[in-house]
Formats: structure tokens, C-alpha cells, sequence
């Protein structure tokens, strides 16, 4: 079922984070709405993880407010409707004994009740998203033997197992080569425009998908949301503002 | 050799230890798995030392050792879950305090209690002619209950073996389960010190799993393999003990140890 649009999916009012006495994020608001494709950019330790991670509750916000789906993130239930991928997504350990099945299977768990037996519905959805991520053949392969852009997809699948609404991904391409990348980048496209699933992208790479997002957000302690990514990123104050690496720019022109 | 090993059942002790022999073997090998993957190797080790305390204060006060040491390695498990969330301390400092901690106190106990003998002894490294028929009920008793509980959380465990946070994310009760987790390992610790002895029980929790690690295989035929290693290593150990006088846990122990030098072996073909 569409979400409503009313709602937003995330709504965040006066968000702070402050650790022993540092201000990391300070008075973030924001509006997320369904099957918007966001890109997050800034400098390191400008905030990004952070932010994503008090969505998520993984960290407490020292004040503000976050609202998921429309309820309190701590009266926020229906967790499955989020599939994150966190950053060290492709570091998988080498010895873990799981195959590509197994791994992608786990997207299903927190939807089990005791003792339930996997459903026809548990494993098409498993299916549907390997297919999805392309990783059909790769099933009985051992995760440890993956490349970083094969686990990539792994780890995508799996949150795409619980069916979620929203796929948040914190820098999930480190250790990725090129081609992998833009492989993912065009299966993530495919699952925001055809899936109208809604897209957090943390992103380093921001120039190679600027045609596909909506929104950008910037964040270095403070937030800046621009709803015209592509002329903000051709604009050289913000670059500079945000200690953004040149390299993102670059990469923009050559793209077109 | 082959008459021999059958010879031995006809005795009930051997009986009565093989019973609980076997019960451990699985208990120890399921809930290794989980303690492995999540990098927690040393905890049973910790519990088995703090269950140490239990034994001493069940043979000074003349309450039944096995029961005390099952209590007794419940709140150390909860003592160390509790610091690590509440401190920041590092788990494995944590567990290295708790460890000579408990065993501290279990010396102290049965220093003045006076009862440093053959009893403790086989608390220490095991003995297949000390278990009990009371022993084998309590053992399979609270086993059968260890055991449901892993098998009734296994999913949840291995995501969160595979990675806390994203579980904790997709919904899973994680604080709750790492509790529940520990107290179950707490159990089933406390349970083999009987027959593998608190000082050696760590190696059977966690070197079946380690082995079965060694060929590669999905979660599924990796558990299964761990087990099939765990009774192996208990049978081969019995009838070890049992024919050359030795202390149960060791021989055990030396039967793992030896599935783990072949693993690593066959497996780097």
C-alpha cells in the first residue's frame, strides 16, 4: 500500500546531537515524503552517519524530535518498512558461515512470530529481491567468497527482503570498483522509479547519480537542503562552503 | 577393541554419564555457534569460573553443587551483560575481571569451608564416575529448556551474529536477546561442569564450532557439523576416560582438539 502523502516518512523538528560537549548536529529539520530519492552529502565527521543513525535509532538526539511514518520514533513499530545498509555493508567477515540465501533470508526474521515456518510469501520475497539486486545465480554462494560489489547487492537484498518502504544506505561502496558502482547505482534508480521505493542515499559519489535523485541534503553540523541538486552541485560557493571534495563537481561535468 | 566399548555401558555410572554426555554435547555445540560469531568466545570461559563459585558454596553449605553453580553463573552472565551496556569497559576486559574475580571468591569459599578434595577435583576437570541419577534429571531438565529457547530464537541470534545493528534496526529485540542469550549459555555451563569440568568446558562450546568453521558451509550444515563434532569429541572422551582412569574433561578435550588440528588440515586442501 502507498504511503500516504500527507505524511511524511521521516519528519524531523529541531534536531541536536551533541557528544561530551561537541555540537555534531545542531537544529536539523527535515521532511522526507515517499518515493523521494535523497542524496546526503558533506565533509567527514560533518554529521551524515549521525543523522541516518538517529533516524534509525541507533543514537539518541540530545534534543528535537523524529517522526517515522507519522509516530514517535519510540512508539515506532513497524521496522520493517526500513531496510538500512549500513556502512561497512561489503566488509562482510570472510569466515561467516552464510550463504548469499541465508544472508538475504535474514530480511524476513523480525516479521516471524515463534516457531513460524518460512511462508510461500517469506520466500518470494527473498526471491524478489535477489532478483532485483541480480544476485539470483549467486544464491548458495558463500558470502565470504563474494566480491565487495557482489556483497554490495547481498546486503541490499537483504534489506529489500522485508519488503521496506524506505532503503537508507550509509556509504555502502567503499572497497567497490567502478563498474560495480555504477551497476548498483542503476539498480538503485530502477528501485526508486519503478518500485517507488524511497531512497537515503549517503553518497560520496554524488555527481555520477545526480539525475537521478530529487532532493540533496548537505550536512556539516547544520543541514541545507537543496530540491535542485543538479545546480547546486554545479554551484562552486556550496563546494566550498561544505568542504566538499572537488572531485564530486568533477565528476558531474564529466558525467554530462 | 570393539567388545570393549560396549562392555562399558554395562555399568549404570556410565550409563548415567553418557546420558549427560551426549545432552551437553549438544547443548554445548548449538549455543558455541552463537557465542563464536558474535566474537564471544572468552564468556564461557568467565561463567564457567563464576559457576566455580556456586560448586564451592553448594559443597560448604551442603546444597546441591550442580543447582548452586546454575544460579551462580546466571547473575555473573547478567553482571557482565549489565556492565557492558551500562560502562564503557571493554568486553573483554570485563570478562578477564570476572573470570579471576570468581574463581577468587570460589578459593576463598572453600578454603574456609575446608573442603579442598577429590570432590572439588572433579568439579574442576570432570569425572564420569561422580554423575549423579539426580544429576542426569537436573541436566536434562534445564537442557531441554536451554535447548528450546536457542532453537525457538535461532534466526534472531545468527542475524544478530551477523550484524547487531542492522537487526536492531529491522526490529529485533536485541538487549532482550543478548540476555537471553548469556543466561542460556550460563545454563548450559554451569550444567557441564559435571562431566566436562568448569576449568575445560570453554574448549567444547567453542571448538566444534571453530572446526566445522573450517569447511565453509552455510549456517545450517555449519551447526550441524559443530554437533556431529561435539558428540564425536564427548564419546570419544568417555570411553578414553573410562579406560585409561584420566579426568573426563581432558580427554574430551584432547578428542575436540584433535577434530580441530584434522579440520584445519583437511580443509586447507
Amino acid at each position: 500500500m502507498p504511503t500516504n502523502f500527507k505524511v511524511p516518512i521521516f519528519d524531523v523538528k529541531n534536531l541536536s546531537y551533541e557528544i561530551n560537549g561537541v555540537n555534531i548536529l545542531s537544529n536539523i529539520s527535515l521532511e522526507i515524503f515517499n518515493a523521494q530519492y535523497i542524496a546526503i552529502i558533506g565533509p567527514n565527521g560533518g554529521g551524515k552517519t549521525t543523522l541516518v543513525r538517529m533516524l534509525l535509532g541507533l543514537d539518541k538526539a540530545s534534543s528535537g524530535e523524529i517522526r517515522i511514518f507519522g509516530k514517535k520514533l519510540k512508539d515506532f513499530k513497524d521496522w520493517y518498512k526500513i531496510g538500512y545498509v549500513p556502512q561497512r555493508a561489503s566488509h562482510v567477515d570472510a569466515n561467516f558461515p552464510g550463504t548469499v540465501l541465508d544472508i538475504v533470508s535474514m530480511g524476513r526474521t523480525s516479521q516471524k512470530g515463534f516457531f513460524a515456518k518460512t511462508t510461500e510469501e517469506d520466500k518470494e520475497a527473498v526471491d524478489s529481491a535477489m532478483q532485483k539486486m541480480d544476485i539470483v545465480d549467486l544464491k548458495n554462494k558463500m558470502i565470504g567468497t563474494l566480491s565487495g560489489g557482489q556483497r554490495q547487492r547481498v546486503v541490499c537484498a537483504r534489506a529489500l527482503a522485508s519488503k521496506p518502504e524506505v532503503l537508507i544506505l550509509d556509504e555502502p561502496n567503499t572497497g567497490v570498483d567502478a563498474i560495480s558502482q555504477n551497476r548498483f547505482y542503476s539498480l538503485l534508480k530502477e528501485l526508486n522509479k519503478v518500485q517507488k521505493i524511497t531512497i537515503v542515499f549517503i553518497t560520496h559519489d554524488v555527481g555520477v547519480i545526480a539525475d537521478d535523485i530529487a532532493r540533496l541534503f548537505t550536512v556539516n553540523q547544520k543541514l541545507t537542503t537543496c530540491n535542485n541538486p543538479k545546480q547546486a552541485l554545479s554551484c562552486k560557493e556550496m563546494s566550498e562552503l561544505y568542504g566538499i571534495d572537488a572531485h564530486l563537481l568533477h565528476n558531474h561535468k564529466h558525467g554530462h | 577393541m570393539g567388545i570393549n566399548v560396549l562392555e562399558i555401558f554395562e555399568y549404570e555410572f556410565m550409563q548415567r554419564a553418557f546420558l549427560a554426555g551426549m545432552i551437553i554435547a549438544v547443548l554445548a555445540s548449538v549455543s558455541g555457534t552463537f557465542i563464536v560469531l558474535r566474537r564471544y568466545s572468552m564468556i564461557s570461559e568467565t561463567l564457567a569460573h563464576s559457576a566455580l563459585v556456586g560448586v564451592a558454596v553448594g559443597i560448604v553449605a551442603g546444597y546441591n553443587p550442580l543447582w548452586m553453580a546454575v544460579i551462580v553463573a546466571i547473575i555473573s552472565a547478567w553482571i557482565i551483560e549489565y556492565l557492558r551496556g551500562h560502562f564503557s569497559l571493554y568486553s573483554d576486559a570485563i570478562l578477564a575481571i570476572m573470570l579471576s574475580g570468581s574463581l577468587a571468591i570460589a578459593v576463598i569459599i572453600v578454603s574456609l569451608g575446608g573442603a579442598f578434595n577429590n570432590s572439588l577435583f572433579s568439579y574442576l576437570f570432570g569425572s564420569i564416575l561422580s554423575v549423579s541419577k539426580e544429576d542426569v534429571i537436573t541436566i536434562f531438565v534445564f537442557g531441554s529448556l536451554a535447548l528450546g529457547v536457542l532453537l525457538l530464537y535461532a534466526k534472531e541470534l545468527y542475524f544478530i551474529a551477523y550484524d547487531e545493528e542492522v537487526a536492531q534496526v529491522s526490529g529485533i529485540k536485541i538487549k532482550f536477546l543478548n540476555f537471553l542469550l548469556v543466561t542460556v549459555v550460563a545454563i548450559i555451563i554451569a550444567l557441564s561442569i559435571r562431566v566436562v569440568g568448569s576449568l575445560l568446558i570453554g574448549a567444547l562450546m567453542v571448538i566444534p564450532t571453530i572446526s566445522a568453521l573450517q569447511f565453509k558451509l552455510g549456517f545450517f550444515k555449519t551447526s550441524i557439523l559443530s554437533l556431529v563434532f561435539a558428540i564425536i569429541s564427548v564419546a570419544c572422551g568417555m570411553i578414553f576416560s573410562y579406560y585409561f582412569s584420566l579426568p573426563s574433561g581432558a580427554t574430551i578435550v584432547l578428542s575436540v582438539l584433535s577434530i580441530f588440528i584434522l579440520s584445519l588440515a583437511v580443509s586447507k586442501k
